[in-house]
């Protein structure tokens, strides 16, 4: 069921002649490997609990390969979870946990495209689960930062390394920390705004 | 997880207006698999037109002569404006089909949508606007 955050615009009196104005909306995309934290991610910056919706993947017309001895419709779905947060009365982020199997992403346009940017998780543990999250971003141009998730309290290497096993841009943000933790949630958003700003001064 | 609709039990009869009834989701719209018009977008955020907002004057209303259930729960739950991806969940629908049910309510002119803002980033153009991500980074640092 989904919860709604109250809105500070007044109940409209329907008398008043003045449409309630909705806000516009940004999107931001958390993606990582399968089990990295993307929905306790987005659950920690929502102002809601995080939703899940479903979504039937189409084949394309071309350039799929493997989806073979299926019709040419409604092959699969993926769901994804996805939070918000209002920003103002007039702005709202909505934040959405990209579906596990990145293959799958370039067929689901409408979740990527006018993307604001994306967060990257990763695990130290196992960095090559993000490998496909990272070249996706890069491929589609959307600007991203790189969270290493600390999840279990561990971080086995340094960030110099994680870097260079990941080979990271220099500029990309990466900032380690527990993805549980509201505060860092925050930063890694505020730091992909500032890449974002950064990017836009360039 | 929660199980994919298909998969839920079909005789679940506590909800006359169709959250809790299972058919198949293009029985609900009629057959049709496509939205008259795509632009929506999982963030296009809807609203219930003013007239109807009200559940008086709703009533009284002859536009909703004819809607279906899930079209009734999607004026009811726009009240506030709520984005695609919200109003799906909210239903447990698919978002394509959702977004055919949207199309109806727009195209009766009893509910409006606002596309997302433009996130343009065509090359050379100087990237995002700035004014927009400082509202943004006010609006996240009181998170």
């Amino acid at each position: 069921m989904a919860r709604s955050a109250p809105l500070p615009s007044s109940p409209s009196s329907p008398s008043s002649g003045t449409a309630p104005v909705a806000p516009a909306a940004l999107k931001i995309l958390i993606a990582g490997g399968f089990g990295v934290g993307k929905t306790t991610l987005v659950g920690t910056v929502s102002e809601v609990a995080p939703l899940r919706t479903e979504e039937y993947l189409t084949r394309a017309s071309e350039g799929v390969d493997d989806l073979s001895g299926v019709d040419n419709k409604e092959t699969t779905t993926v769901a994804l979870d996805f939070g918000r947060i209002t920003i103002s009365p007039e702005l709202v982020i909505y934040l959405f946990g990209t579906p596990g199997q990145e293959r799958f992403w370039f067929m689901w346009n409408d979740l990527v495209n006018g993307a604001l940017g994306g967060i990257v998780i990763a695990d130290t543990r196992r960095l090559d689960s993000s490998f496909a999250s990272i070249d996706f971003f890069e491929s589609r141009g959307i600007p991203f930062v790189v969270a290493i998730n600390c999840f279990h309290g561990e971080n086995t290497r340094s960030v110099a390394e994680v870097r260079a096993a990941l080979d990271l841009d220099p500029q990309v943000p990466m900032l380690v920390g527990d993805v549980r933790v509201r505060t860092f949630g925050r930063d890694l958003l505020l730091a992909l705004v500032d890449h974002l700003m950064e990017l836009s001064a360039a | 997880m929660r199980p994919h609709w298909s998969e839920l039990p079909d005789e679940d009869e506590d909800d006359e207006y169709g959250a809790g009834t299972m058919v198949r989701p293009y029985t609900i719209t009629r057959g049709r698999t496509a939205p008259e018009h795509d632009h929506l977008t999982l963030i296009t955020l809807l609203t219930t037109v003013e007239e109807l907002a009200d559940p008086v004057l709703a009533a009284r209303s002859s536009g909703l002569r004819g809607l279906q259930p899930e079209h009734r729960l999607i004026l009811e739950r726009c009240r506030r404006p709520a984005a695609v991806a919200e109003v799906a969940a909210g239903l447990d629908l698919p978002v394509s089909v959702t977004k055919i049910l949207l199309g109806d309510l727009i195209a009766q002119g009893l509910l409006r949508a606002r596309a997302p803002i433009s996130v343009a980033r065509a090359s050379g153009d100087g990237g995002l606007d700035l004014g927009l991500l400082t509202a943004v980074r006010e609006g996240l640092r009181r998170l």
